[in-house]
């Protein structure tokens, strides 16, 4: 069974590392996480956006100084009532994006309610990233920066204010995931990695091709 | 239907206004643009059907926010007439006019721009109103840069209204206080100047005319009076009838609320006579209704004075511009032969000068984004010359026709040339208009006479459904029946409920490629749907994915025309059989048990028919549930754009609940090489943009693989259950339209399984009774399943008993092979050889049904075969005990 990722593994490549992360996508629909991937995947940003169902999978790869950072991006569909596909997406994840929409309350306050469950449910060590998004249309802003950011703090989460429209802070805050994220040699990282989205083999055993190589 | 009869299409042309191009709504997105608003307004324009008012046939989206509209035309015209000077029938026309405007104002519609140059003459008696739907369209004017109108006929309130205002919020135009009544003061006027024969104010510019209207409503004088006094015409007013004075001042009545609408015009006294005359019009087909049809009935007079030999101007207006279009006809040619392209070149339009902060200056405004009235008449000769061929007789299919062979298709005449037709690929069929000529008229006819003609339809549909019948034929197919008026009529769209945001945010990311989809018309019908679905199955919720469910049906049943009385129902009413039909339960709140059997049914599936490629994304862990569940949710209607989903539908209608399932079959089979060459990450790349599929073949493969597959193998206990029984009239379609819950049931059919049982298993169960029909064991077979059988063929299955040999030869179905489970496989996993391995490995064609006791060995044989990529494996459900009531086990015969 070939590890995901061995492909794109340069042939006998030493110099730099290559590592591997798994990150998720959660929040209210709507609130712009598709366009989110979409501007750090692509460079674009669709005005109509189609709704996501179940949850769409892109990859993206940035580079560290000598580090190669390897998104495996996890898109999941906002509505509540999918919520109970959610932990599939996010179990073994190393790294999520809560995504909330600055021109309304109700959005953070399902992204709090997210962040509460990842610190419940998901790995210990993941790494989570709060990003207040549509920050173009400041001048329907309905949840202050202030607030955001005091919240983040409090629970020791990355944050940001973004817009996929503009594209301001994307990169940004994709990078500063991967500067968080462990880049240990071996070990740690590697055991994270499970096959997150494997419902019903429990048995394979973790890929082999691991994180950093 | 409104008949061609003698009318003509014109076409005319207006710009809709230009958004600034870096202005963005509320929402930080684009504005929607303006042509794309009227385009959704102007549907609603092609319902209205009425004796004196032109039909709306059709509108396109030209470059630059031009608009192209298609509608009925005639040549004469009111005001050449009165220019002709012999003109003497105002009673009755006026009497028409007010009737129709009546009728526009029963429907929300004002006029706005009545004048006699848009009043034309059908024949010397009949009027038709033309231009009445610019002001609907245009959102009340807002939408275009021109006013609306002629000034010589516009109410004294809409010059001092000035120009509407827009609602920077909702784009929608704050309608100003304008109502219907604006057009009795325009009957007024023509009244007067039919009666003068005569034009008032023509030949004086806009400011005078103005000047003018600004004097009348300053005057002390009675608007008549005035006019008469201005224009000299009080000498002939004395002559008038009392009855037809007071009508006159009636209408021109200064204040609003004070002047009489159109419909309290039509008890003028003045009209007795002509009232009494006018017959009730009776609105278009009707395909759902209580009523009897039957009633109003007129059969033809064979007058052969009456008798037309132009055919085509029997048929229906919006059919007849169909097929001038697959005839070759082109709008944009046409108007270009009549010099109506003609722009500016852009540098022509360049500002003079611009500051930085944007702000330009010394713009010449563009001629071209004025109205036009003209209309340009569309060439009928080429559609007419390649129809001049076709029998009389093509016009009036017989229905019941004895002689015919009824496994025929189609069953029109002229038929030697359609049958080599039928079997040309369908986009080519779609495109020959002579075939859409004969298939129109053809289902036309049979939809007239649903439901009773269902087999018919059914059995139509299965070699193809003309796109401009399909929303119909579509209902058909659901058996949408009853009276949907009344069923759907009264389901509360509008009070807010808890699904609202959801819904609201779902609507502008659906399908909004789509032009007709994107217009906030079709926003607010979508919502309607969706909100009417909701309210109306409280057992059910809305789930992601209902919106792109809802699309194909919303978008159907957006073009049509003609068959007004139900269309705005209809896509609740297909809903609501289609969602019970192929997606039972899947709305339910807690709807993982369905989803989870059905998509284990799916790798049941890939792994009967595709065993190599489902070990290949079974060891790559790319399972059905993280890319299938937008597929089976939605139909597919998420993943292809409309054309395609359209296309799929079609046969997907005729199928049954399981055949969603062969089609994802036959979505991974397209696909096959890639997936096999691929990893994880490639194969779910590929599935997060649905990569480019030829649906016809798409639509073939899954009918093969419907077709080769028994059909308990596709059981699940969620899907829909048995209907109260009618008579079933489908004809012959038990094997791709009937559902497995549907047939009775015995000792021997399929029963539910665990859900941990079926994931477990890689393989399809198939039942006892199914086994039995496929391997002929009782003769007759009892046509439950689909595998269809060749003559002299060898039997479809081979069964392969994986007990040991003692209990084999104690007790085994004849024509099976033994292959021990135990000492089945050798250390290296592969089958070891033995004669009943080589029977097994020169019969795979076959269906292999693996046969055991109540234990796992036969699923765990069935899953080594799969893994050595045998193909067509399925369990016998509950083995070889369920066998031993039917009698069909012998003992095998002696050693050799
Ligand atoms: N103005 C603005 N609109 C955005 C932004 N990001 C997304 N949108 C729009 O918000 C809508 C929902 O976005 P989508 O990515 O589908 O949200 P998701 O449901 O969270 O995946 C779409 O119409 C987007 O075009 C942004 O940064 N600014
Ligand atoms: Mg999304």
């Amino acid at each position: 069974m070939a590890g995901r990722g061995g492909a794109q593994r340069p042939n006998g490549a030493t110099q730099g590392k290559i590592c591997q992360f798994k990150l998720v996508l959660l929040g209210e629909s709507a609130v712009g996480k598709s366009s989110l991937v979409l501007r750090f995947v692509k460079g674009q940003f669709h005005e109509y956006q189609e709704s996501t169902i179940g949850a769409a999978f892109l990859t993206q790869t940035v580079c560290l100084d000598d580090t190669t950072v390897k998104f495996e991006i996890w898109d999941t569909a906002g509505q509540e009532r999918y919520h109970s596909l959610a932990p599939m997406y996010y179990r073994g994840a190393q790294a999520a994006i809560v995504v909330y929409d600055i021109t309304s309350q109700d959005t953070f306050g399902r992204a709090k309610t997210w962040v509460k469950e990842l610190q419940r449910q998901a790995s210990p060590n993941i790494v989570i990233a709060l990003a207040g998004n549509k920050a173009d249309l400041a001048n329907k802003r309905m949840v202050e920066y202030e607030e955001a950011q005091a919240y983040a703090e409090e629970n020791s989460l990355l944050f940001m204010e973004t817009s996929a429209k503009t594209a301001m802070n994307v990169n940004d805050i994709f990078l500063a995931i991967a500067k968080k994220l462990p880049k240990s040699d071996a070990g740690n990282a590697n055991q994270q990695r499970q096959q997150g989205v494997r419902l019903n083999n429990e048995q394979t055993q973790p890929s082999e091709s691991g994180c950093c190589k | 239907m409104n008949m061609l009869g003698r009318a003509e299409f014109g076409v005319s042309t207006f710009y809709a206004a230009s958004h600034p191009n870096d202005k963005c709504g509320p929402n930080g997105l684009p504005l929607t643009p303006n042509s794309i608003k009227v385009l959704g307004r102007f549907q609603y324009l092609t319902t209205i059907e009425h004796p004196w008012l032109c039909r709306y046939i059709d509108i396109a989206k030209s470059k630059h926010e031009r608009m192209l509209v298609v509608t009925e035309y005639y040549k004469t015209t009111l005001q050449s007439q009165l220019e002709s000077g012999k003109y003497s029938r105002y009673h009755s026309h006026c009497l028409s006019v007010i009737d129709g405007l009546s009728y526009l104002h029963s429907k929300g519609i004002t006029h706005h721009n009545l004048s006699t140059d848009n009043i034309l003459l059908q024949t010397d008696t009949d009027i038709k109103l033309a231009e009445y739907g610019m002001y609907y369209m245009t959102d009340w004017g807002a939408d275009v840069n021109f006013p609306i109108g002629l000034p010589q006929y516009m109410a004294p309130e809409i010059v001092c209204s000035g120009p509407v205002e827009i609602d920077d919020e909702t784009e929608d135009s704050l309608q100003p206080e304008i109502g219907p009544k604006v057009d009795t003061w325009s009957l007024g006027i023509i009244l007067l100047e039919l009666i003068l024969k005569r034009q008032l104010w023509r030949d004086i510019s806009l400011p005078e005319v103005l000047q003018k209207l600004l004097n009348l409503i300053n005057s002390e004088m009675s608007p008549l009076d005035f006019l008469a006094n201005e224009e000299g015409f009080s000498d002939q007013l004395k002559t008038l009838s009392k009855d037809l004075l007071d009508l006159l001042r009636f209408c021109l009545t200064l204040a609003p609320s004070r002047r009489p609408t159109a419909e309290e015009l039509k008890k003028h006294t003045i009209f007795r006579e002509e009232r009494q005359r006018m017959t009730p019009h009776k609105n278009g087909f009707t395909m759902c209704t209580m009523k009897l049809r039957c009633k109003d009935l007129e059969l033809p007079s064979y007058d052969d004075e009456i008798y037309d030999p132009d055919h085509l101007s029997q048929r229906g207006m919006a059919e007849v511009y169909y097929l001038w279009q697959l005839a070759g006809g082109e709008l944009e040619a046409v108007l270009k032969k009549a010099g109506m392209v003609k722009t500016q070149p852009p540098v022509n339009l360049l500002p003079c000068c611009g500051i930085p902060d944007g702000d330009m200056f010394g713009q010449e405004r563009d001629k071209a984004e004025l109205l036009d009235r003209t209309v340009v008449i569309l060439p009928q000769e080429q559609l007419r010359n390649r129809l001049k061929d076709i029998e009389e007789r093509a016009y009036y299919p017989l229905l019941e026709d004895e002689y015919a062979d009824n496994s025929q298709l189609p069953t029109s005449p002229s038929s030697c040339d359609l049958t080599m037709t039928a079997s040309l690929p369908l986009v080519i069929r779609e495109k020959d208009v002579e075939y859409q000529f004969h298939r129109i008229i053809l289902y036309e006819r049979l939809l007239r006479a649903y439901p009773y003609k269902r087999p018919n339809i059914w059995k139509e549909a299965r070699v193809d459904i003309p796109p401009l019948n399909r929303a119909h034929v579509w209902a058909a197919l659901l058996e949408v029946e009853g009276d949907i008026e009344n069923i759907y009529s009264s389901i509360d769209k509008e009070t807010p409920i808890p699904t609202d945001r959801q819904i609201e945010v779902d609507i502008p990311r659906c399908h909004q490629y789509h032009e007709l989809l994107s217009s906030p018309t079709a926003h607010a019908k979508f919502k309607r749907l969706l909100k009417a679905w909701v309210v109306s199955n409280p057992q059910y919720v809305y789930w992601q994915g209902l919106d792109s469910l809802c699309a194909p049906f919303l978008a159907l049943n957006f073009n049509h025309e003609g068959h007004s009385f139900c269309s705005s129902l209809l896509p609740i009413a297909c809903l609501s059989r289609f969602i019970p039909k192929y997606l039972n339960k899947f709305f339910l709140k807690d709807n993982s048990p369905i989803i989870q059997e059905y998509l284990a049914v799916f790798a049941h599936l890939i792994a009967f028919h595709d065993p190599e490629l489902s070990n290949h994304l079974d060891g790559i862990g790319f399972i059905p549930d993280l890319y299938a569940i937008p597929w089976f949710l939605t139909m597919y209607a998420h993943v292809f754009p409309m054309h395609k989903i359209l296309h799929l539908w079609d046969t997907l209608l005729l199928g049954n609940s399981s055949f969603p399932l062969c089609i994802g079959v036959a979505i991974l089979y397209q696909l096959r090489d890639r997936l096999l060459s691929f990893g994880f990450n490639e194969c779910i790349l590929l599935f997060s943009d649905m990569p480019e599929i030829d649906i016809e073949k798409c639509v073939q493969d899954s009918i093969k693989i419907f077709c080769s597959t028994p059909k308990s193998a596709t059981y699940r206990q969620h899907a829909c259950k048995p209907r109260k029984q009618k008579n079933d009239d489908r004809p012959n379609v038990s094997y791709y339209s009937r559902d497995y819950n549907e047939q009775p049931q015995n000792d021997l059919s399929m029963e539910p399984i665990a859900i941990e049982e079926l994931k477990a298993e890689k393989c399809p169960r198939i039942s006892a009774e199914d086994m039995i029909e496929l391997g002929e064991f009782l003769g007759a077979p009892l046509s439950r399943s689909p595998t269809k059988k060749r003559a002299n063929s060898k039997p479809m299955i081979i069964i392969v008993d994986v007990r040991s040999a003692d209990e084999f030869r104690k007790g085994m179905v004849q024509g099976s092979i033994n292959i021990p489970f135990m000492t089945a496989f050798s250390p290296e996993g592969e089958l070891c050889p033995c004669p009943a391995v080589t029977t097994l490995n020169s019969r795979r064609s076959q269906v292999i049904v693996v046969v055991g006791n109540r234990g796992r060995n036969a699923s765990n044989f069935a899953n080594e075969l799969v893994r050595l990529n045998y193909s067509r494996v399925c369990v016998l459900h509950r083995g070889i005990d369920i066998l031993k009531t039917t009698g069909l086990l012998t003992v095998a015969p002696a050693d050799i």
